[in-house]
């Protein structure tokens, strides 16, 4: 796997800091984009792939759930993982029903996090790479269809073989 | 006699006969004075006679008038004995009606002790009232506190979260041996700078949550306004709605407790919050105006309004048209009761069609009166 992106979207800016610091103390390597708004995390969204998305869910403007919606709609392979509140069960039934990967609790465990992040990576990488196995495989399968349909051509072509 | 002196003169001589007419005359001469005098005895008595008859006359007179005075007399007596018996009667009665004011008055005696003891009851009523008021502003203020603490326990978990992250970091910059402290540093300060706004968050629910007893202390409407509105802030930027204030240029000065005052405007965003919630625009807009003896703070929301008919029930204790378990129902009629006590007014007009508009007016601190600072 190449370097990893992850974009992170919350409106408290304290934790906007907090959180992409942790992720590069504990997942080398990894970049960590951030946006302060459901608005401003499309945008980034239109200009590139994400190899995850982290969003809180109560945001003033557009909310979490929201964000979630528009990220189905327009990126439906980027696994999402949601922030949500202690207590928040409502919420999170919600998100997972609306497609998200998994949740994670405030205050964040930090290994928990990072847990949840790699193995919705992971999912995604693997389901990419079967996704794109499957559309090799497909490809293969027409490539072989047709070689047989030109061989299968040559064969009545060829005037020696006609039956006479 | 003449028959005497007849003889004589018969027996004696001239000269006896001249003795004898001599003493006839002598005689006679007396007879005749003893006439005259009896005829003046006799028209004296005649006289007295008459004047005797004229006195009876007088005399009958007199008793006639006597008569009158008499049979007057015994007729005025005869009123009086018929006034001294209706005074008997007058004494007796009021005799009676002495006693009769006498149990009057016991009774009076009586009513006023019982009116003394009702007295004190009342008083120790009015006394109990007051007590349960004060706990009624203390409980929908702990309610309210209740509402906020959810909301609150929201906004103290960002920096607990964010501590938790930044602390986190640092252990792991020591723990990889990171050789750059000023990293370590600036990660230490930041969960310090989210320690103090726990802080704030927490202290400020503890000012609120304080027993306000009732005060008419100079208090600026501005911090008042500013710290029910910070208290409140996150709650309704959450829900995306839009908060407009406007102070205006001057900083007025009203009579009341802070904490209570506050609670005046929690309870009155707190409302507006909930009925902006299903409204497709959600705003609040607070303004302050100032005239010469009062100022008048207007909270408007974008909701659906109060339905007519129920602009006064809605500051009765207990009257809510929110869900059950949703309010309290005591809000506005605290809200009301703490306005009332510092002389000031609160209305809503709610025209169909537009959101509710809370006015509230406060007066005026005297002018030489200086704002306490407040703890």
């Amino acid at each position: 796997m190449t370097s990893l992106s992850v974009l992170i979207v919350d409106d408290d800016q304290a934790l906007l800091e907090a959180l992409p610091e942790a992720m590069r103390l504990r997942m080398g390597g990894v970049t960590v984009e951030t946006a302060d708004s459901a608005a401003a995390a499309l945008d980034r969204i239109a200009e590139r792939d994400y190899d995850a998305i982290v969003t809180d869910i109560r945001m003033p403007g557009m909310d979490g759930l929201k964000l979630l919606d528009e990220i189905r709609t327009r990126k439906p392979d980027i696994p999402t993982l949601i922030i949500t509140g202690h207590g928040d069960n409502d919420l999170v039934v919600h998100a997972l029903r609306g497609g998200a990967r998994d949740f994670i609790q405030k205050p964040i465990d930090r290994d928990y996090f990072v847990a949840a992040l790699y193995r919705a990576i992971r999912e995604h990488v693997a389901a990419r790479q079967i996704k794109e196995r499957h559309e090799a495989m497909e490809s293969w399968a027409d490539e072989l269809e047709r070689v047989v349909e030109k061989l299968e051509r040559d064969l009545q072509a060829q005037p020696g073989r006609s039956e006479s | 006699m003449t028959a005497l002196a007849g003889a004589e003169m018969v027996e004696a001589g001239p000269s006896h006969l001249r003795a004898l007419v001599e003493t006839l005359e002598r005689r006679l001469h007396a007879r005749d004075e003893q006439r005259r005098a009896m005829l003046h005895i006799m028209g004296d008595l005649n006289e007295s006679n008459k004047r005797l008859a004229s006195q009876r006359k007088a005399m009958i007179h007199i008793l006639a008038d006597y008569e009158q005075d008499r049979r007057r007399l015994a007729q005025q007596a005869e009123r009086l004995d018929n006034s001294r018996r209706a005074l008997l009667h007058i004494l007796q009665d009021s005799h009676k009606d002495n006693l009769r004011l006498e149990a009057s008055r016991k009774a009076m005696i009586h009513i006023m002790g019982d009116l003394q003891e009702t007295t004190i009851e009342v008083k120790r009523r009015e006394q109990e009232l007051r007590d349960k008021q004060e706990q009624l502003v203390q409980a929908g203020k702990l309610a309210t506190l209740g509402e906020l603490t959810t909301g609150v326990a929201h906004e103290l978990n960002n920096p607990l979260n964010n501590i938790g992250l930044f602390v986190g970091n640092a252990v792991d910059m020591v723990a990889l041996g990171a050789i750059d402290k000023e990293r370590i540093v600036r990660e230490m300060e930041r969960a310090m700078q989210q320690v103090r706004k726990a802080t704030e968050i927490i202290s400020h629910l503890r000012t609120f949550g304080r027993a306000a007893p009732y005060s008419r202390d100079p208090v600026s409407l501005r911090v008042v306004l500013i710290q029910a509105l910070s208290l409140m802030q996150e709650q309704l930027r959450l829900r995306n709605i839009q908060v407009t204030v406007d102070l205006g240029g001057e900083d007025p000065v009203v009579l009341g407790n802070p904490l209570q005052l506050e609670q005046v405007f929690i309870n009155l965003l707190t409302n507006a919050r909930d009925a902006v919630a299903d409204s497709s625009r959600k705003t609040v807009r607070i303004a302050v105006t100032v005239d010469s003896e009062a100022a008048e703070i207007t909270v408007a929301d974008s909701g659906p309004g109060i339905p007519p008919g129920l602009e006064r029930r809605i500051f009765d204790p207990f009257f809510t048209t929110k869900e059950v378990g949703q309010g309290t129902g005591l809000g506005l009629s605290i809200t009301y009761g703490i306005i009332n006590d510092v002389g000031g007014t609160i209305s809503v007009v709610s025209p169909p069609g537009e959101g509710a508009t809370f006015v509230v007016r406060l007066p005026l601190a005297p002018p030489d009166t200086k704002e306490i600072p407040r703890q």
